[in-house]
């Protein structure tokens, strides 16, 4: 498993002077490739901050960040941020986040055709991707056509395009039922282990748990615990 | 739709859907610019048709430079020239041939009583310079009788004539139309009528050695801005004008001097402003509509330039299909107006302009959706 992600002191303040507010202090983490990462807390923990951070979205107030060893200048602008966002991390949201007036293929191939994959590649890839986790009978579909669980998939297809390294979920399962929840965090599971991407999923959702590879614990801002639970459901 | 969306790409694709996904405001969007290319194309298309109203006769002649009476601004109205300048003007070198227009209001009572006012066109009949063009009816040899006349048929009914042959009084002398052409028209709405130049000198009263105009035609290979300057020396008090600028001068006496331009000018740029207004509005309502997906797109990692494509194609389509309409709508209006003696044109030059104003336009209302899109946060979509 190779290092992807290195942060060293990294903290996050919100405001200035009085009304500063410190929502991560002090995180040193390593992110690997090939296995799944959960990141857990209580509401106002700093999961999100984190999830920002790693995910090139969000600069550190302090500490560095390194992305395959490269560290992060402190004042890397928007653009190239959103260039290192384009080239190693893809995104799963809570609420799916799909283009509602494109159909399933078409919202993959936006992502490939940000990522430059030629016009002629782009629906192949898609439905391959669909494919991939069982969605290649719903392509055609408009996300308003497809259940939860179908447009969380399509969601983490979307992601998968032009193969990141790293894929950031942030509570990917919180609007799914049961069955459809464990469904999602075992593919992200099978995504981490198959094909070597690092994973990080952002959750509260105990089903998600015996998927993880490793359990981070957040606290007011800290990280509390990093742990690697002695058996997976992998 | 599926094998058209493989061939485009996503920001148009996005773009497309974007608009055609909320039809009730695509279509404001369209009758917005569909109104102001509508509004613009008109008035443009109005100024552009009475420039060349005003300068039509000095258009269709082919001669190479005008004499005219000192302080002359239009070739509508004008002084009179003695015909001795005729000749020597035919003395300086490079000028082959040197013709009489004439050109002067006059009364015109019709068959059923009533009076308009026309204006008396005589021309030299052997080498045609003056000569009406689109004749429809009749024969311009006609004119050689002394009563002679031919008229357009825009101003037919207004000056009470319904046939060849039918008979009036110009400056209470007989006339009778002999031919009848089709578009001339006038600025001062005073019908051209068109006659030979010793019918036209009896009309107005004019002494046999008097015209209004000196038409040259020069020498091949001659000099023209050096045989100008040569006349306007020899001449002394007159006006020598290349047929360009004197045409321009009528152009700005009419446009320009009376205001008409600017009046028309006003209105083509208030229907600019109003279509950028409505693009704009409406552009910028899609938008925050849909911000949450442009910040999606934003933490995909899209540049901005991606994100600008997809709002500068909603406003290239809005433009595209508003474009077409109001042209169709020009059209309309230029078909309607064909049998009136107010003329739209719209000649190629004129339908780029108006699709330049159009992009121009839509580019602008699309720059409040790009300002709001630069200040996305692509954090927000945890939100």
């Amino acid at each position: 498993m190779n290092r992807v992600l290195t942060l060293a002191d990294v903290g996050v303040t919100y405001g200035r002077g009085a009304t500063a507010f410190a929502a991560l202090q002090g995180i040193n983490l390593d992110i690997a490739s090939g296995e799944m990462t959960l990141l857990l807390g209580p509401s106002g923990s700093g999961k999100t901050s984190l999830l920002q951070v790693m995910g090139c979205l969000l600069r550190a107030s302090c500490g560095s960040v390194q992305l395959f060893g490269q560290a992060l200048a402190r004042d890397v602008g928007a653009e190239a941020m959103a260039a290192l966002r384009l080239a190693h991390i893809g995104f799963v949201f809570q609420h799916y986040n799909l283009f509602p007036t494109l159909k399933a293929w078409e919202n993959v191939a936006v992502a490939l055709d940000i990522k430059q994959v030629p016009r002629a590649q782009q629906r192949e890839q898609a439905l391959a991707l669909l494919a991939r986790l069982g969605l290649a009978d719903r392509a055609g579909h408009y996300p308003s056509e497809l259940s939860g669980g179908q447009k969380q998939r399509v969601a983490i297809a979307r992601a998968l395009a032009g193969a990141p390294r790293i894929l950031l979920a942030d509570e990917p399962t919180a609007a799914l039922d049961g069955k459809t929840g464990q469904g999602v965090a075992a593919a992200l599971h099978e995504l981490a282990h198959r094909e070597g991407v690092a994973v990080v999923v952002v959750s509260h959702d105990p089903r998600v748990e015996p998927f993880g590879d490793r359990v981070l614990h957040l606290e007011d801002g800290r990280l509390v615990d990093d742990s690697r639970p002695s058996r997976s459901s992998a | 739709m599926t094998e058209a969306a493989e061939r485009v790409s996503g920001t148009s694709l996005l773009a497309w859907r974007n608009l055609s996904h909320d039809r009730a405001r695509f279509v404001v969007t369209l009758v917005g610019v569909l109104f102001a290319v509508l509004l613009m194309g008109v008035e443009l298309g109005l100024l552009l048709g009475f420039a060349r109203t005003t300068s039509g006769l000095v258009d269709h002649t082919t001669a190479d430079l005008w004499i005219t009476p000192a302080g002359t601004t239009n070739v509508d109205i004008a002084g009179r020239l003695d015909e001795r300048r005729r000749f020597e003007a035919m003395s300086v070198p490079g000028v082959a041939q040197v013709d009489r227009l004439m050109m002067q209001f006059a009364f015109w009572r019709k068959p059923d009583g009533g009076t308009e006012s026309v204006s008396m066109v005589g021309f030299n009949l052997a080498n045609g310079q003056g000569a009406p063009w689109n004749l429809v009816k009749g024969s311009i040899a006609d004119l050689q009788q002394d009563d002679a006349v031919i008229i357009d048929t825009l101003y037919a009914r207004k000056l009470g004539v319904t046939a060849l042959g039918q008979t009036v009084e110009i400056n209470n002398r007989r006339a009778r139309v002999v031919g009848f052409t089709q578009g001339i028209r006038t600025f001062t709405q005073s019908p051209y009528v068109f006659t030979i130049h010793r019918n036209a000198q009896n009309f107005t009263f004019f002494r046999p050695d008097e015209t209004t105009y000196l038409l040259v035609k020069l020498r091949p290979g001659a000099d023209v801005e050096a045989t100008r300057l040569a006349l306007q020396a020899r001449l002394g008090r007159v006006d020598v004008w290349r047929a360009a600028d004197f045409a321009a001068q009528a152009q700005r006496y009419w446009l320009v001097t009376t205001g008409a331009g600017s009046a028309l000018l006003l209105a083509a740029l208030l229907g600019l402003v109003v279509g950028i207004v409505i693009v704009g509005q409406t552009l910028y309502a899609t938008t925050v509509d849909r911000l949450p997906e442009y910040a999606t797109l934003r933490a995909m990692g899209a540049p901005n330039r991606y994100l600008y494509a997809v709002i500068l194609k909603q406003a290239a389509i809005s433009a595209v299909f508003g474009f077409a309409g109001g042209m169709l709508m020009v059209w309309l209006v230029m078909l309607a107006s064909a049998g009136s003696t107010v003329a739209v044109a719209m000649p190629p030059g004129l339908i780029g302009v108006l699709a330049l104003l159009t992009a121009g336009m839509c580019a602008l209302g699309a720059l409040v959706s790009i300002r709001r899109v630069m200040r996305i946060d692509p954090t927000s979509v945890f939100q």
